[in-house]
């Protein structure tokens, strides 16, 4: 969604919850403190009822979550990823454990809260929730990806950890016809050279350099891993057939993320050369997300590199 | 803090404290009774709530069929376990002989308590998470127009969570008067006394100032729980009760100590003298 010239991942969140409220009367959105920022605050200027701040208790919002979904209310945590993980345990020992109808929705993930630095920067959340029973992961790439996974993963039943970033969204799936489906991957550009397999912003980066290695005759294939768990096998298999070689490119750690997920499958059904883009490091501070995205070398540019590597 | 452990206006019939005292022993009893088939259950924090957990589930918990209108019992000191299924199993939830089959890896019975097992409401195990569970209940228990009740069980120990002090202040602001929490005040936590550890005497105080009603009881006298119970249902805010317990109580062997565990040969003597 639009606003000035900005696509906002955390603005198409909050003003979509707002349109879900009225066609699910048991939605019920919870944060800590941080509805300003997140945007779950939209949500307050319909249903003040449903709408609970707890103040900065991320352990507590958590299980306060829990216990309304065990009396058949259908609760979404809104927080910022980074402090959702101090309530990790939380998450794994009650909502998964009990596998609860709780909707883990985080924003300002990866690098997006550029300016805050590494104590702000989530580097390491799809490792931790992909590792907890029940627990599903899905991660959009754009707000169009938002608007179309949004209201299903309102209707599904069971916990869902739901990664957004803050404001910096490139539209990368904005031409692109698909119905969002959890466990399904979704081919952005067929190829027959190379994959690239991503989730979230850095897509737009998969895209950029499968257009520069079209030029210098490399057909380039880019999956945007939407659901990170559970994960379209079948898919991420017939491309590795059919190139020979992936990349995986993601705003997370190499260690656990988007790229093991990859390799967990690929080395099960198809074994193929793999190169892994991401991060290995804490961030820093920066006056923006791209900067970031750059300094860390997580961009286009490191894909060609990869890429003219792999194909020599 | 009120005192509603008294013995004036006994709520209970002679009738009813010889039933509550004959299921509470025999369920002491079948705790020691699975110290022989796993030694490594928690018994010490078991005895202790023994008979709170009576009370509740024999004299105040009510079922119904729909989930808020039912009330809940949440065993945040979730080790207690074992006095919680041999009160399951003296009420039919569960049959005697799982009790024998606890931690058995093809039995019903895990060391902690989990959803699947009949009449638990709760999975725990992890201190510190049932306050905010119980929380969450209550308020939905109040959005849907229930009148279930949410009680939570927790431990001195317990306290030391961060997440416990997350929810005292949370309740308060929801201004929940259908949930009511026990803390166990049986003075030891894992690695010996609280005295030593981090000192429990300020935590009425503390729950008092932050705006809950704060009772207190015998928590091993039917009489001074319910006492306290009938009076926390009076309140129109969240109520807190701080019960006093031995660790270990009714179990010479480890009554009063730090010890959760004891031989088979000594539950043997225990069980023989009885």
């Amino acid at each position: 969604m639009m606003q000035g010239n900005i696509y906002s991942m955390r603005e198409t969140f909050g003003r979509l919850l707002l349109k879900l409220g009225e066609e699910d009367k048991d939605l019920i959105v919870i944060t800590a403190d941080v509805g300003d920022s997140t945007r779950a605050a939209y949500f307050k200027e319909k249903f003040v009822d449903r709408y609970f701040n707890v103040g900065i208790s991320e352990q507590d919002m958590v299980n306060f979550a829990a216990g309304l979904s065990a009396v058949g209310k259908k609760p979404m945590v809104v927080e910022f990823a980074m402090f959702l993980l101090r309530a990790w345990e939380q998450i794994r020992n009650t909502i998964g454990r009990m596998n609860l109808n709780v909707k883990i929705v985080v924003t300002h993930s990866g690098y997006s809260d550029h300016g805050d630095g590494s104590s702000h920067q989530a580097l390491e959340d799809i490792a931790l929730m992909r590792v907890i029973p029940n627990m599903r992961v899905i991660v959009p790439a754009d707000p169009k990806d938002v608007e179309r996974s949004l209201p299903v993963i309102i209707k599904e039943k069971g916990p869902i950890y739901y990664r957004l970033g803050r404001d910096y969204s490139p539209p990368v799936t904005v031409n692109n016809e698909y119905e969002f489906k959890i466990g399904k991957a979704y081919v952005l550009r067929d190829g027959t050279d190379l994959t690239i397999v991503g989730a979230g912003v850095v897509l737009w980066d998969a895209l950029k350099a499968a257009e520069e290695l079209e030029k210098l005759g490399i057909s380039t294939a880019v999956i945007n891993l939407f659901s990170i768990k559970p994960i379209d096998e079948n898919t991420i298999e017939y491309y590795a057939r059919k190139t020979g070689r992936v990349i995986t490119i993601e705003e997370h750690s190499i260690y656990g993320g988007v790229g093991s997920a990859v390799a967990e499958v690929l080395v099960r059904r198809y074994p193929v050369p793999m190169r892994f883009i991401g991060a290995t490091t804490f961030g820093r501070s920066a006056r923006s997300q791209r900067d970031l995205l750059d300094y860390y070398n997580i961009n286009y540019k490191s894909i060609i590199r990869e890429a003219i590597d792999l194909l020599k | 803090m009120e005192k509603g452990g008294g013995r004036d206006g006994t709520p209970i019939s002679v009738e009813e404290l010889d039933r509550l005292r004959q299921i509470a022993e025999k369920a002491r009893k079948n705790v020691i009774k699975m110290l022989f088939y796993d030694q490594t259950i928690h018994v010490g924090s078991s005895l202790s709530s023994i008979e709170i957990l009576t009370t509740l589930i024999f004299k105040y918990i009510r079922n119904d069929s729909t989930i808020v209108n039912k009330d809940w019992l949440i065993l945040s000191k979730g080790h207690a376990a074992p006095a919680l299924y041999a009160l399951l199993a003296e009420k039919g939830y569960i049959k005697e002989e799982e009790l024998w089959r606890i931690q058995d890896v093809a039995g019903l019975l895990q060391g902690h308590p989990e959803v699947f097992i009949p009449g638990v409401d709760m999975s725990t195990g992890s201190l510190g998470q049932g306050l905010s569970f119980g929380i969450g209940v209550a308020t939905g228990i109040k959005m849907s127009g229930g009148n279930g009740r949410v009680y939570v069980i927790m431990g001195d120990g317990e306290q030391d969570e961060g997440e416990v002090w997350e929810a005292m202040t949370h309740a308060v602001v929801r201004n929940l008067d259908n949930l009511i929490a026990f803390v166990e005040m049986n003075k030891f936590q894992l690695d010996g006394s609280t005295d030593e550890i981090k000192p429990k005497n300020y935590l009425p105080k503390v729950w008092e100032e932050v705006g809950w009603k704060v009772l207190n009881c015998d928590g091993h006298d039917f009489i001074s729980i319910s006492n306290a119970l009938e009076e926390a249902f009076k309140a129109n805010k969240p109520v807190v009760i701080f019960a006093n317990t031995l660790r270990g109580k009714g179990f010479a062997q480890i009554e009063n100590t730090k010890k959760q565990r004891s031989s088979p040969d000594d539950a043997r003597k225990y069980l023989l003298d009885a």
